[in-house]
């Protein structure tokens, strides 16, 4: 079977960013210190308004993780392996102990899975919100959205802190399930909280998706095309955003994905209005599904006991975080330590998209569309 | 459904056997999603290419490097996936193979998978592993001017590491 | 701890996103590599005078969770002195509030010719 990518032409030449350097143009550094998302350099070079090429340069907050990981014991990996993404923890932790319990063969039960899904898409609303306050707000120049958005993210952290005991670092999934079951007040609390947020969406959608000053900005800039969506590997909102409709809960479904009924936003255009609208579609998303898991909820015992010993082999897993695909290589040799991490996750694999998309733009276009990728340093780095 | 995958995964092994009866040394098939093929590594272009236009694997995930000081060799491993055929989405497929561990090199796959451009120079950088024919093979997440040793590997333990 | 909720403006505090030469405190949160201390030493000393800093959570203030590892600082009071440590894994927002105003009585105690 032959793919539909284009093969009459001869393959396209390699991304050459650091290409001899015309007398017109000139180099600019943008960063490395960026207060709002963590630091990362992008070096521009740019003729007059255009930017012509770029290149990234990163590792200013590379902390060593999977070196790190074969010092520490399984468990005691969970901490330092979900600071990578701080927003986002759940997502990193469940990623780490899925292949883990597959190498052991320990078996959540059901309330467990039901418990951490809903711990998980409560994660993805916070980190979408993060997201809509600093790198779609704060970066373009809306302030107002930030003031909201990080208004109402603090209330998820409080219900987070009343299920988990933290507030942003949770811990919540060592291998055998969660540490913790569901406070007597939480699911009252919760669905009070989802009817407020819904009203606060459409709020949302007044303010900032259907500003004139926002579309102008963001619709038809930084347009990336279905193929070369693909052919780059993307993952995540970004490809949602090209038409490509792949998510890993569909997929390969892990949790109590396979029993709840939800939908993937995607959306045909590419450009950076169209990967706005697809968080924006998947926080909906996310709180039909955590509905659905507060009334399925089983009952029964919550985790079970595993092993402190990795056996000897490897093992693969993957999960959806808010940036895309996130696969875990475990391998063991039958101590307590694991003999190789390896992560691979949706920042790091959108690093490609900068040289792409960030040609022939004007510099004010560059804030939208590195906001619209939501690269976020301290994962890609970590 | 059990039957359906299977035969997809068999499928997948059995044309890439006869296609490369000499350059596949092994195979292995784990679970509902995750095949592993071991291969040879001077023919990885070759594969490479057979694999995006005639099987569907369009993207590479990630490419790890695996350091093993006992046996002496260090294994480089492309996780691939399909992104443009709805039949084989949820497989990826590891590509697997061994170089000898005081001169590892390989051919560069970004002529034919371009999404392997930053994993390859983050195993350079980490392993040492040369890919040729990378374009821009320069060091990614370490300090500047860092002169050290590849930090990946299991023989260079940081003074630091380890002391509580 | 800069949203609504806990408002910082209301005790003088405001974050600049601008000229690093109208700063007054620098709040070094989170983990410092060895490749971007270079460039914090660059910007503390693009302050203008009088300045402070501010070592929030572990990792400033010692390494943290991440001690032993090969790219990291560990003393981030070798590059510049620092007035107020604020511990914690992170820091809740509460604690960094309390130590701006305990760095405000620090400023209030301090004479001329310190």
């Amino acid at each position: 079977m032959t793919t539909n990518l284009d093969q009459t032409k001869p393959p396209a030449p390699p991304i050459t960013i650091t290409a001899a350097k015309e007398p017109s143009t000139l180099d600019v550094s943008v960063g490395p210190q960026h207060p709002g998302s963590g630091h990362m350099r992008i070096i521009i070079r740019v003729d007059g308004d255009y930017i012509v090429s770029v290149d990234p340069d990163i590792g200013y907050v590379h902390r060593g993780c999977e070196k790190i990981a074969e010092y520490r014991t399984a468990v005691s990996n969970i901490p330092h392996l979900e600071r990578p993404c701080i927003i986002d923890a759940i997502h990193l932790n469940w990623g780490y102990v899925l292949p883990i319990q597959e190498l052991q063969g320990v078996v959540v039960p059901p309330r467990g899975q039901y418990i951490s899904t809903i711990a998980a898409e409560m994660n993805r609303i916070m980190s979408h919100l993060y997201w809509l306050a600093i790198n779609a707000g704060v970066f373009s120049g809306h302030t107002t959205i930030f003031m909201y958005a990080f208004g109402d993210r603090d209330l998820f952290i409080e219900l987070a802190e009343m299920l988990t005991g933290a507030r942003l670092t949770y811990s919540f999934l060592p291998p055998g399930g969660p540490r913790r079951d569901l406070p007597a007040e939480f699911q009252h609390r919760l669905l009070q909280l989802l009817g407020y947020f819904e009203k606060r969406l459409v709020e949302y959608d007044r303010i900032f998706l259907s500003n004139p000053l926002v579309i102008a900005r963001a619709k038809g800039v930084g347009i990336l095309k279905r193929e070369e969506a693909i052919k780059l590997g993307l993952t995540g909102p970004v490809l949602r955003g090209s038409g490509v409709k792949y998510d890993v809960r569909k997929v390969e479904p892990y949790g109590a994905y396979a029993d709840l009924d939800f939908e993937i936003p995607t959306f045909e255009e590419g450009d950076s209005y169209a990967r706005f609208l697809v968080r924006f579609e998947e926080m909906k998303e996310s709180i039909k599904i955590i509905r659905q898991a507060l009334e399925k909820m089983p009952k029964g015992p919550i985790a079970r006991k595993a092993p402190l010993i990795i056996p000897e082999g490897e093992a693969i897993g993957r999960v959806e975080s808010s940036r895309g695909e996130l696969t875990y290589m475990v391998k063991g040799d039958n101590s307590d330590k694991p003999s190789r991490v390896k992560i691979m996750n949706g920042s790091f694999r959108s690093l490609i998209a900068f040289p792409y998309l960030l040609r022939k733009v004007h510099v004010a276009d560059m804030p939208i569309i590195y906001g619209s990728l939501d690269y976020w340093p301290l994962e890609a780095d970590r | 459904m059990a039957n359906q995958s299977s035969t997809r995964k068999e499928d997948l092994v059995n044309k890439l056997k006869t296609r490369f009866p000499e350059a596949i040394k092994s195979s292995k098939i784990e679970g509902k999603r995750r095949i592993t093929i071991t291969f040879d590594k001077d023919k990885l272009l070759d594969i490479a290419q057979f694999m995006r236009d005639e099987l569907g694997f369009d993207h590479v995930k990630g490419v790890a490097g695996v350091d093993d000081p006992t046996h002496k060799k260090i294994e480089v491993l492309y996780f691939t996936g399909s992104l443009s055929i709805p039949e084989i989405e949820d497989i990826i497929l590891v590509l697997q193979t061994e170089l000898a561990r005081d001169n590892p090199t390989i051919a560069s796959a970004v002529s034919v998978w371009e999404s392997a451009h930053f994993h390859e120079r983050e195993t350079f950088e980490m392993f040492g592993v040369k890919f040729e024919g990378h374009p821009d093979l320069r060091k990614l997440l370490t300090l500047d001017n860092w002169d050290g040793p590849p930090p990946m590997l299991k023989d260079i333990k940081f003074p630091e590491m380890g002391q509580r | 701890m800069m949203g609504p909720r806990l408002d910082p403006e209301r005790f003088g505090l405001q974050a600049v996103a601008g000229s690093l030469r109208q700063c007054d405190l620098l709040i070094v949160e989170g983990t410092v590599t060895k490749k971007m201390a270079k460039r914090l030493k660059i910007v503390y000393e693009q302050m203008a005078k009088p300045r402070y800093v501010v070592a929030m959570g572990d990792c400033a203030c010692s390494g943290g969770l991440f001690h032993d590892s090969y790219s990291i600082v560990n003393d981030v009071h070798k590059l510049f002195p620092v007035d107020v440590y604020i511990p914690g894994c992170p820091p809740r927002p509460e604690a960094l509030l309390s130590a701006m105003l305990k760095l405000r009585e620090k400023i209030r105690r301090e004479e001329v010719f310190a």
